[in-house]
């Protein structure tokens, strides 16, 4: 029999063509479409997955099996793969045979296998439509203002950790473990000396002692040691048998092949097996962030491809025409462009992949920008526009991510600087969150403070990882201030004092667009509405930088 | 050796393959190494087949470095 099979993401074509064989007699056709109902619910479309390799085997071991009972000429086999939506054929199967008999036979216990044993599953129902990217482009009423801590918790709730992923340790470094790692084996996995020295029985109250063999880190070499026998040691060396103490070599005098012990410890110099962690005992917990440390544990462990938080995909884009490259120099009205250094810099401490890009400041060029770059955008976990989020008529931040169909949650919080924040969210087809948006106040210190408090909650929780949180800590002076409708994020520089208490010291500054406060910032003053001054050593909330804080 | 996982499976491991050096040399091994790694396959583990090198595999099959091994839970395609 000749067969065909494919797996595909596009429509199967509404007419398909006979196998040209002068000797059939029968083609029979047959298409299983999507209904709108699944399990009882009304749904738009079922996504299907395969394991293509194997289920285009398997498909035609079936055919073949049962071409031996039901002789028939030839089969076409296409199933679908990715979204169907409801009323378009899912699997397609055209069989050509002498007579009909044997291809109706074979359709019908085609189709009972396959749902047997190929390969294909439904993922999952969608029941709401897909939002067209191309729609709009007007402003719809937006949310209105958030406070800081309703602003935090809503990106929280709207960022569900992202797939995990199995990552080399060369590779992991930076991103969050997603899987509680046990140790595989005692730690240490034997008994092991901690001194260069001679292993005695613990017991063993000799005047000298034979050396009868000596052990190198690496030996192994069982052996049950006999009163008046020594092993020479080296630190780190895993010792012949149970019971023994070490004697170090500083309180041992050597003659030829034999020792005497001069001085006698009371401890056994020795690091037990199973010490450290015994086999199956925690050791890492998932959530942990993998430092140096936390990757040479994996490694000791040989756990070699932990499951992992996935590298973020991440677009920044610039936006505004008063902003020149930094190495040009302005022209009268113009300033150089910080924001694209400052974000890069800032997400050095999540893995991610990063793309930078200008968009023009003109609605239509810049929907043209991002029509362009559509899919680039709709493979990203995180989008970040700078500028264009205030209400000034050139500003369309907002209206933009709208366009390219996200649901703005908020585009204002209440706090300074910072409060044009613009939040957004993408549902990869209202089942789950796929992306997410935020437009950052054009002004460098808006950038820095709309950075730590809300986008790294994002990444955070994006990653699995432990979004930042406020500490409290006491002023190290006065925090000058007139009383302010807002709650103010302070740049501050945070000390750790003799005490071992933190201590900020409130840094200067006057409004949004003063960054000379940003370089030596590595903490953010949380400062109450209405509060005015705060005097020295008062106890305040503050949330710490923490690239900034590693830096310094 | 390679081991895939697929549809509810991929949720519960939270990836889609995992690289088991050495490879476990059979069935019995294979699924006590998982459940260390993916505690909620323990829930699948009764209804998932395993495939070896793209076939349905034996209940006696042996593993070796470069199979491609899958873990299959219940189809539904068509």
């Amino acid at each position: 029999m000749e067969i065909e099979v494919q797996l595909t993401g596009s429509p199967i074509a509404e007419k398909m063509s006979p196998p040209r064989l002068a000797a059939h007699g029968a083609w029979l056709e047959f298409r299983g479409a999507v209904r709108d109902l699944e399990n009882g619910e009304n749904i738009s479309a079922l996504e299907y997955e395969a394991y293509p390799e194997m289920a285009v085997r398997e498909i035609r071991r079936i055919l073949e099996s049962l071409a031996v009972k039901h002789e028939c000429l030839a089969a076409t086999v296409i199933h679908r793969i990715g979204i169907v939506p409801v009323g378009e054929a899912a699997i397609y199967v055209g069989i050509a045979s002498r007579h009909r008999a044997e291809a109706i036979a074979l359709l019908a216990e085609f189709m009972n296998q396959l749902k047997q044993g190929v390969p294909i599953w439904k993922r999952r129902a969608l029941s709401v439509e897909v939002r067209p990217v191309n729609g709009g482009g007007q402003r719809t009423a937006r949310p209105t203002l958030k406070s800081l801590d309703e602003a935090i918790s809503e990106i929280q709730s709207r960022c569900p950790p992202l797939p995990a992923v199995c990552a080399p340790l060369t590779e992991a470094s930076g991103r969050v473990l997603r899987e509680t790692v046990c140790a595989p084996e005692d730690l240490p996995p034997f008994d092991r000396s901690t001194r260069d020295g001679y292993a005695i029985l613990k017991d063993d109250e000799s005047e000298t002692f034979s050396v009868v063999d000596t052990l190198h880190a690496a030996d192994w070499k069982p052996r049950q040691l006999k009163p008046g026998e020594a092993m020479r040691v080296a630190t780190g060396a895993a010792l012949p048998c149970e019971n023994l103490r070490v004697a170090m070599q500083e309180n041992v005098e050597r003659t030829g092949d034999r020792i005497r012990i001069v001085r006698r410890e009371t401890v056994s110099n020795i690091s037990f097996r199973g010490e450290d962690l015994h086999a199956g005992e925690p050791l890492l917990p998932a959530g942990t962030k993998l430092n140096a440390g936390a990757l040479a544990i994996l490694a000791s462990a040989g756990h070699v491809h932990p499951l992992v938080s996935p590298r973020l995909r991440v677009i920044h884009f610039t936006t505004g025409d008063e902003i020149v490259p930094p190495e040009q120099t302005p022209q009268p009205g113009q300033i150089r462009d910080s924001n694209s250094i400052l974000i890069r810099s800032l997400l050095l401490n999540f893995p991610c992949d990063l793309h930078q890009a200008h968009l023009p400041e003109d609605f239509e060029k810049a929907k043209a920008e991002g029509g362009r770059r559509k899919a680039e955008i709709e493979n990203a976990d995180v989008i970040l526009v700078s500028g264009g989020a205030s209400v000034g008529e050139k500003d369309f931040t907002g209206a933009l991510l709208e366009w390219l169909g996200f649901e703005i949650v908020f585009s204002q919080v209440n706090i300074r600087p910072g409060r044009p924040l613009i939040f957004g969210v993408a549902g990869g087809a209202g089942v789950h969150v796929s992306h997410v948006a935020f437009g950052l106040p054009g002004n460098p210190l808006s950038h820095f403070v709309c950075f730590h408090f809300a986008v790294a909650a994002a990444l955070a929780s994006l990653t699995g990882g432990k979004p930042p949180g406020f500490l409290r800590g006491r002023l190290a002076g006065k925090l000058d201030d007139k009383p302010c409708p807002r709650e103010t994020l302070w740049s501050a520089k945070l000390e750790i004092g003799p005490d071992a208490t933190a201590r900020l010291h409130p840094l200067a500054w006057a409004n949004s667009s003063n960054v000379t406060c940003l370089a030596s910032a590595n903490a953010l003053i949380r400062v109450p509405a209405k509060r005015g001054s705060i005097e020295a050593d008062a106890e305040v909330d503050f949330l710490p930088l923490k690239n900034s804080w590693q830096q310094t | 050796m390679r081991v895939l996982f697929f549809a509810q499976l991929k949720d519960a491991t939270g990836c889609d393959t995992v690289e088991l050096v050495p490879p476990p040399p059979d069935a019995e091994q294979l699924w006590a190494e998982l459940l260390k790694k993916f505690p909620k396959l323990a829930a699948h583990r009764a209804n998932a087949r395993l495939a070896r090198n793209w076939e349905y595999a034996e209940a006696d099959a042996r593993f070796t470095n470069t199979d491609e091994v899958a873990l299959i839970p219940p189809v539904s395609g068509g």
